[in-house]
């Protein structure tokens, strides 16, 4: 009689003994890595510069947590309540829309600032309030067509199937 | 005090907030953090090398691709940190906020990952921009910081891999569990709710959402937000993507000769020096040294190179650079090829006005001291009388306004 081997099978046991194995191996050395990367700083940093990173490490996590998570969620409360109107596809388009030219707004912000304190030869030398002025005209465009065309098709074919509750 | 963390929760509660939104994002964040990492290291590497450092020449646009990368990775973290971040704000608000001795080195580490990480990448962005607001050394700062980052990055994964394995893969036809609880749900939802057919969040009692997106939109819209900041930013170091460069600090094909400076013969206080009309480099070995004069070296046999210059900062530029083999000067002290070398520049001060050359460059057939740039006697920005140009090395070691060559 001819035996066949079915496909290797794994107990829980083991593969629980492997994922622990895993998350020892993981922890010690992510413990090691951020000891090397504490200690070596104070090799090249002075006090005054340690406590200088240390303000920049706070102020970073005070400014993300208080203000920018804050802002942008009273910003999506708003668009909660005018996206309540629009189909759930234009709603992405509308929120997609706003955080991309939000982030580029963000990282052009800091350009700008830069451009208006450090100008260089051949570095920092174009027009980013122009581009990122088209980038939102472009942006704005290209939202408000598409917004437009999935209402519109959802009109239509709440129209021609004669169903008016929203899906 | 539960009693307001649970109202602030209330405010910051949103249907998109999903374990596997976040499994998702850290996916994609740990990538970017891992290639500027890696790519980190290796420049870091090639300009303070360990004694078994190796120095890759081939492809000659090893460095353009490597430190492109490291930028243009680092520039993408951005917007994937901040909505990683999002993602998990809620967990900002739990009361207690420690629990345990464990938990609260669980969440000092945390603390440490986005600390690090914000100023990581904020800073590595206005490094870029050559612009130094901060009261500590960016380079190593950065080298420093980096290793803490991606040691925390994997203390996070070690702490939370139970609920990034069973939430790595998407579970169609419902909303991802929230078993492990990696993100709390958000108040007024339930994680272990239905998704609508468009992968909207429902209520806990199956009433859509109106007005918010679905955690396939978020995601989507996180990854075009991504897609854009790379796209506009990338061409400053791949040539295919300079038509799209609207938000990078550098232009390929600007300054003299079509080609970026970064340190200026103004910053560098060289116009004098290198202008001087009896100039000359001095190549010395071993008590032997010969001087040459610009016409000495213009005399010699002139070879052409085909090579980027790639600044640390993530800009780079391919260019038409012609002189000297720097194998042959050396030669023509008598010394074999295989030598290294220290080059120092006219600088009167500065961190590279001395350079060192390990051999596997000295060798290199395409290694030059460069007297043209593009067709044309070097602009005196460019390092005008002469200057290095090796395959592979970072901007800031392709040594300009050469002074002396001393053989090792």
């Amino acid at each position: 009689m001819k035996t066949v081997k079915g496909p290797k099978v794994t107990t829980p046991a083991r593969a629980g003994n492997a994922v622990k194995i895993t998350r020892y191996v993981l922890g010690v050395a992510g413990a090691g890595l951020i000891g090397y990367g504490l200690l070596g700083l104070p090799t090249k940093l002075g006090p005054a510069e340690l406590i200088g990173l240390l303000i920049w490490l706070a102020v970073a996590v005070l400014l993300h947590d208080g203000v920018m998570v804050p802002v942008s969620t009273l910003a999506g409360a708003g668009l909660t309540r005018v996206g309540s109107r629009l189909r759930p596809a234009s709603v992405a388009v509308l929120r997609g829309a706003l955080m991309t030219g939000a982030v580029v707004t963000l990282i052009t912000g800091v350009l700008l600032k830069a451009q208006s304190v450090a100008r260089i030869l051949s570095a920092l030398d174009g027009d980013y309030a122009a581009n990122l002025l088209w980038f939102w005209a472009i942006l704005v465009t290209l939202a408000a067509i598409l917004i437009y065309r999935i209402e519109r098709a959802y009109r239509v074919e709440r129209g021609g199937s004669g169903r008016g509750e929203r899906q | 005090m539960e009693k307001l963390t649970n109202a602030l929760a209330a405010r910051f509660a949103s249907p998109t907030r999903s374990t596997r939104l976040t499994v998702v994002l850290g996916r994609w964040l740990g990538l970017s953090f891992t290639i500027c990492f890696l790519t980190g290291l290796l420049s870091h590497g090639l300009q303070e090398p360990p004694s078994w450092m190796f120095f890759p020449t081939r492809p000659v646009w090893i460095y353009q691709l490597t430190q492109g990368l490291h930028v243009t990775a680092g520039i993408a973290a951005i917007p994937l940190l901040l909505a990683k971040l999002w993602s998990v704000y809620p967990e900002l608000l739990k009361w207690p906020p420690i629990k345990s001795v464990a938990h609260g080195l669980e969440r000092a580490s945390i603390a440490l990952f986005v600390a690090s990480s914000l100023v990581e990448l904020i800073t590595g962005l206005i490094n870029t921009y050559k612009w130094y607001p901060w009261p500590f050394p960016f380079r190593e700062t950065h080298f420093w910081l980096a290793w803490v980052i991606w040691g925390s990055l994997l203390l996070h994964i070690a702490v939370k891999l139970p609920a990034i394995m069973e939430h790595w893969r998407a579970r169609p036809g419902r909303g991802p569990a929230g078993a492990s609880g990696a993100v709390a749900p958000a108040q007024g939802f339930n994680e272990d709710a239905p998704l609508a057919d468009d992968g909207v969040a429902l209520t806990d009692d199956g009433a859509a959402a109106p007005g918010h997106w679905s955690r396939r939109a978020f995601l989507a819209a996180v990854g075009t937000t991504t897609g854009v900041v790379v796209l506009t930013t990338a061409g400053q170091s791949f040539s295919w993507l300079h038509p799209l460069n609207f938000f990078a600090p550098r232009a390929m094909g600007t300054g003299p000769q079509a080609v970026p400076v970064n340190r200026t013969s103004a910053d560098a206080k060289v116009a004098a020096l290198a202008g001087a009309k009896d100039w000359k480099l001095t190549v010395s070995h071993q008590g032997t040294s010969r001087s040459f004069t610009w016409a000495e070296l213009k005399a010699l046999p002139q070879y052409e190179s085909e090579l980027p210059i790639a600044c640390v900062e993530g800009w780079s530029q391919l260019a038409r650079w012609r002189g000297v083999r720097i194998r042959d000067l050396v030669s023509a002290v008598g010394a074999p090829p295989s030598s290294s070398l220290r080059v120092t520049s006219l600088e009167p001060e500065g961190n590279y006005r001395i350079m060192s050359m390990p051999n596997v460059y000295v060798q290199d057939e395409l290694t030059l001291v460069a007297l043209e740039l593009n067709g044309e006697t070097l602009d005196l920005e460019h390092g005008y009388p002469a200057r290095i140009i090796a395959p592979g090395r970072p901007g800031v070691l392709q040594t300009k306004w050469l002074q002396t060559v001393e053989v090792l």
